[in-house]
């Protein structure tokens, strides 16, 4: 891969060409999250299409809804109304089964709170979706997830816990754990939230890499530098999309 | 995936530390439990050697300052017997059948000491009345007037303690402490051996039994008789007055009662249920509390892991991948607690603790562990179930 380390002004933003056919495509999606007291509406009307191969980021105050988008886009969550498609197939189609795989196979989840496994070392965290991979053995596991560290810079931090790293640490697992199953979809909540700038410049010029490479990223970030390297940049306000 | 399992059970050992000692305290109670429970049902539902039914026991007694010739004694019985719907009659010892009265004592032969026994003292009619059971030899009869010393029959659980898997019959044995000169009328020689008998109450074991041939004797200064009698099914309060009313015709100054031993069974069995209800329902109470005692502790501890869960879910896990994961730990943690339960319960029978046999105890092991396995394939099961029911992003947000 490129060296990641180079100065910023000599690393290309991601190429603006056309965007493949659709991957993800959301239409009319509502998200009404319901409680005792109070109703909130996370998401209004959001009509989205994500091409293969694009890289979109996405912008907006907090609470406006990005993380509840991403995770149904991610199938962790359903919309309480709308559609979803994903390869041109609506998501409710598919089994229970079905969804298991594509979320191992297809999409690299990073989450804005890392959720990473405290009794799991650093490296077992990254193995975790090979885990559940089929055909995958021990030792491809660990190789890749090593690499996976690597490319964080987190090798000579394999054998910690997650108790004992850092905030900016275990963002970085947390990204390389998407990293190590080699998904088509990267979808990443703020992965640069808790880095340092150079830091966050690395990472950012991974998934830039990522990208090149072919993999579809959808970003959520308050960086507004970072958000024009992007493609795309959808601004979302009060679980509208604005522009 | 087994290496990851016993990855993530080793660095929650802490957490399983505790599964482990409380599984291992509830299999303990269970053990514990299980066995009484088991030795109870067991002696319950085992024969009881002879048979009860259909039988009467008399007692005649002389009355104050009244003596009780042995031709008087003979005559009374003569007529008892006589008598239609009786079928056969004996003398006995007072200590009956399914009363609180008994008469033990050890004895030993060649070194080998027997337990505590049984000693009822009998004559030859006896063994017909009471429906003992046979295995060898013969009960002692008219034949055995001549004979040098005691004549008796014995249970099987005290031939095997004293003769083993040698022959018994003919052999001659003694009290386990016999007096520095015994005379040979004092030994005891075997006629006969029976099944083994559970004469005290329906919930107790079989207790090892000696019954003795009464010597050609002299009844004047007895002041009851005993006497069993067995008659035909169906038989009331109308043979039991005309009984009496024979004694009576016999000599008027001598008076009768007429029990059932099926009654006296059940009316001891009033008795001794008491304190088995009360063990049966205290064990209860602690079943159902080490029951949900494991069920809280477990539950809590997977549903401390549904962000786990959800974690797994997202990774791309199948619900089925993470009931197998969580049923998988509890079973090396269970096993663990089991195995350690195993290493104190052997010691029971290894020791002897309790006077039981070994088998009630393994059967206690066994219902400690189905019963400990149960649980907590339940609790990993269902917890997990649900959790990986639900969508991950909720599950996720319970950190
Ligand atoms: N489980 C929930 N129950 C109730 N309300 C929720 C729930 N999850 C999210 N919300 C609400 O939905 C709205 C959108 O939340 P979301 O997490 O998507 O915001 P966000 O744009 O990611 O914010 P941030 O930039 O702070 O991460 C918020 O108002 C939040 O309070
Ligand atoms: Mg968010």
């Amino acid at each position: 891969m490129e060296n990641i380390l180079a100065p910023a002004e000599t690393r290309p933003a991601a190429p603006r060409l056309p965007a493949g056919p659709p991957v993800l495509q959301l239409r009319n999606i509502e998200k009404v999250y319901q409680t005792k007291t109070i109703e909130t509406v996370a998401l209004h009307q959001v009509n989205l299409t994500i091409g293969k191969g694009e890289f979109v980021s996405i912008m907006g105050p907090s609470g406006c809804g990005k993380s509840t988008l991403l995770s149904i886009m991610g199938l962790l969550d359903e919309p309480t109304s709308g559609e979803i498609e994903l390869d041109g197939r609506p998501v409710q189609s598919y089994s229970d089964r079905e969804l298991a795989a594509l979320r191992n196979q297809k999409i690299g989840f990073v989450f804005q709170s890392y959720h990473l496994i405290n009794d799991l070392s650093v490296l077992d965290n990254v193995e975790l979706p090979l885990l559940y991979r089929p055909g995958v053995g021990g030792k491809e596991r660990r190789e890749r997830a090593y690499a996976a560290l690597d490319k964080v810079g987190l090798s000579p931090r394999t054998s910690h816990f997650p108790g004992q790293l850092s905030g900016g640490q275990r963002q970085r697992v947390a990204i390389a754990r998407a990293l190590a199953g080699r998904p088509e979809i990267i979808l990443a909540d703020e992965p640069t939230g808790n880095l340092d700038s150079v830091m966050g410049e690395e990472i950012l010029d991974l998934l830039l890499h990522l990208n090149r490479e072919g993999t579809t990223i959808v970003m959520v970030t308050h960086d507004e530098q970072q958000a024009l390297k992007t493609q795309r940049l959808i601004r979302f306000f009060d679980g509208s999309q604005v522009s | 995936m087994l290496r990851h399992l016993f990855k993530l059970i080793w660095n929650r050992k802490r957490n399983n530390l505790l599964l482990v000692s409380e599984i291992f305290f509830s299999f303990v109670v269970l053990f514990a439990v299980g066995t009484m429970l088991i030795t109870f049902g067991t002696n319950f539902l085992a024969p009881h050697g002879f048979d009860y039914q259909q039988v009467w026991r008399l007692e005649i007694r002389a009355g104050q300052n009244e003596t009780m010739p042995r031709t008087e004694l003979d005559e009374v019985l003569r007529q008892v017997q006589a008598l239609p719907g009786v079928r056969q009659v004996a003398l006995a010892s007072d200590n009956m059948p399914f009363i609180f009265r008994t008469n033990t004592s050890a004895f030993s032969y060649q070194g080998r000491k027997s337990e505590q026994s049984n000693i009822y003292d009998t004559d030859d009619h006896y063994a017909q009345v009471m429906g003992l059971q046979l295995r060898e030899g013969r009960w002692f009869a008219k034949a055995d007037d001549g004979s040098h010393h005691r004549p008796v029959v014995i249970s099987q659980d005290l031939r095997q303690t004293l003769f083993g898997n040698e022959p018994a019959l003919g052999k001659i044995f003694s009290w386990a402490e016999p007096g520095p000169d015994i005379k040979p009328e004092d030994q005891f020689q075997v006629t006969g051996v029976v099944d083994n008998v559970r004469m005290e109450n329906d919930f107790g074991p079989a207790v090892p039994s000696m019954w003795i041939r009464l010597l050609p004797f002299d009844s004047t200064r007895w002041e009851t008789a005993n006497v069993v009698v067995r008659v035909a099914p169906g038989s009331g309060g109308e043979l039991q007055e005309k009984i009496a009313r024979t004694v009576a015709g016999v000599t008027r100054q001598w008076t009768t009662m007429v029990r059932v031993v099926d009654e006296d069974r059940l009316h001891k069995r009033r008795y001794t249920i008491v304190p088995v209800a009360g063990l049966a329902l205290v064990s209860l109470f602690l079943i159902v509390n080490v029951a949900l005692g494991l069920f809280g502790v477990l539950w809590y501890n997977i549903s401390q892991r549904r962000a786990e869960i959800g974690l797994r879910r997202a990774m791309g896990a199948t619900g089925s991948a993470i009931s197998r994961q969580f049923l998988g730990e509890m079973l090396v943690v269970s096993t663990l607690g089991v195995v350690l339960g195993c290493l104190l319960a052997v010691q029971f029978p290894l020791l002897g603790v309790f006077d039981l046999p070994p088998k009630f105890y393994l059967a206690g092991i066994a219902v400690a562990g189905v019963a400990v396995y149960l649980i907590t394939a339940l609790c990993a099961f269902y917890p997990s179930r649900l959790a990986a029911g639900i969508h991950p992003a909720v599950a996720l947000r319970e950190e």
